[in-house]
């Protein structure tokens, strides 16, 4: 069960980070840089993560869900931790929002390496 | 559950699954069409008139490429272009373009690869007078790569805009590859058969899979919200207390 606390910060580290690159990096150079550019033809390359972001991010869904039910959260803050691995930088302000929340209020959830 | 208080969720599920249903057949069907297209290849197919396939205004039809044509017209000679950096058995040359002016002799004009040479100083004088022939249909290149002298005959690739700098009329939005090459060429070969990037047309199915996910994953949070006990999402903040946790949820 601890795992599930550390596994949740893994993911939404991931999932903010390529979230983060490919909405404010590739997708920029990608649409604005100047047409086949070598700029604009890596933001098209570099578009492929949003692939990446997607199928991590159902797993990130699933388990933000499980946790969010384990340390019975309103729906409220589940919707925001679920909504936040889709818009840019979001999800690190969850991330720290949900830590500070679980050793507050769940600390049995919290991993001896967490702490 | 059925209490008008409670129809807003309802709709707001049934809503957000069918977007994600919706929005996965979407991607499917352009997974399919990937592949339609992929296993494409019309340079064999029956050559059908110019005109049947692309009007002299129209955007290239992006499942005409390669399309075999016949056109009829007129050659403009002295809207000859030399298209830089192309490759025929191994050597590095350039292609031969002359506009055919399809129809009257100042209509709008088809460039065509009339060959290639390995050096423009080599080719043979411009043709002239009428022809008709048939020919590969390319849609223009468009590689962003700029005109170095935009004054000379040579261009670093066939792009309608850099070639409309040469002729006095208007031109398709596509250029041919003669089959036979002009004489004292060589053959000139396409550049561009329809090849879908695999890649593409997997990136949909993957998009395809999941929005499916999230639609059923939406449906879950769905049924959950409707079998439990209604007083949690009603008064959330009595939701720490609730020790009526049902079983099966963790992993």
């Amino acid at each position: 069960m601890k795992n599930l606390f550390n596994t949740y910060r893994v993911l939404a580290t991931i999932v903010g980070v390529l979230l983060a690159f490919c909405a404010l990096v590739a997708a920029p150079l990608k649409y604005l840089a100047t047409e086949d550019s070598s700029l604009q033809r890596f933001g098209e390359s570099a578009s492929i993560l949003w692939v990446a972001h997607g199928w991590v991010f159902m797993i990130y869904v699933v388990v933000a869900f499980l946790l969010a039910r384990r340390a019975r959260w309103t729906i409220a803050f589940t919707v925001l931790m679920l909504v936040a691995g889709l818009i840019p930088l979001l999800i690190f302000w969850v991330e720290r929002r949900v830590t500070h929340k679980v050793r507050a209020e769940n600390p049995e959830l919290v991993g001896p390496t967490a702490a | 559950m059925l209490a008008p208080r409670f129809w807003a969720a309802h709709l707001l599920a049934l809503v957000l699954v069918g977007v994600a249903v919706g929005l996965g057949f979407w991607q499917l069907g352009a997974w399919q069409e990937h592949r339609r297209l992929e296993a494409r290849d019309l340079t064999q197919a029956a050559p059908l008139p110019l005109d049947d396939v692309i009007g002299p205004d129209d955007p290239f039809p992006g499942n005409r490429i390669g399309q075999p044509v016949t056109v009829a017209g007129t050659w403009v000679g002295s809207g000859t272009v030399y298209v830089s950096g192309r490759e025929h058995q191994g050597h590095q040359g350039y292609w031969v373009v002359t506009p055919l002016a399809v129809g009257s002799a100042d209509g709008a004009a088809l460039p065509v690869v009339r060959g290639w040479v390995a050096d423009p100083a080599d080719a043979p004088d411009p043709p002239s007078g009428t022809a008709e022939l048939q020919a590969w249909l390319q849609p223009p290149e468009g590689t962003g790569q700029p005109d170095d002298d935009p004054a000379d005959d040579v261009l670093p690739q066939l792009r309608i805009a850099d070639v409309i700098q040469h002729v006095d009329q208007d031109l398709y939005g596509a250029y041919g590859v003669a089959e036979t090459p002009g004489p004292g060429l060589e053959a000139a070969s396409l550049e561009q058969l329809p090849q879908v990037d695999a890649l593409t047309g997997l990136r949909n199915l993957l998009y395809a899979i999941e929005w499916w996910f999230f639609g059923a994953f939406a449906l879950f949070i769905w049924w959950r919200w409707v079998t439990e006990d209604p007083d949690a999402t009603a008064a959330p903040g009595s939701a720490g207390q609730r020790a009526d946790e049902p079983s099966g949820v963790g992993p």
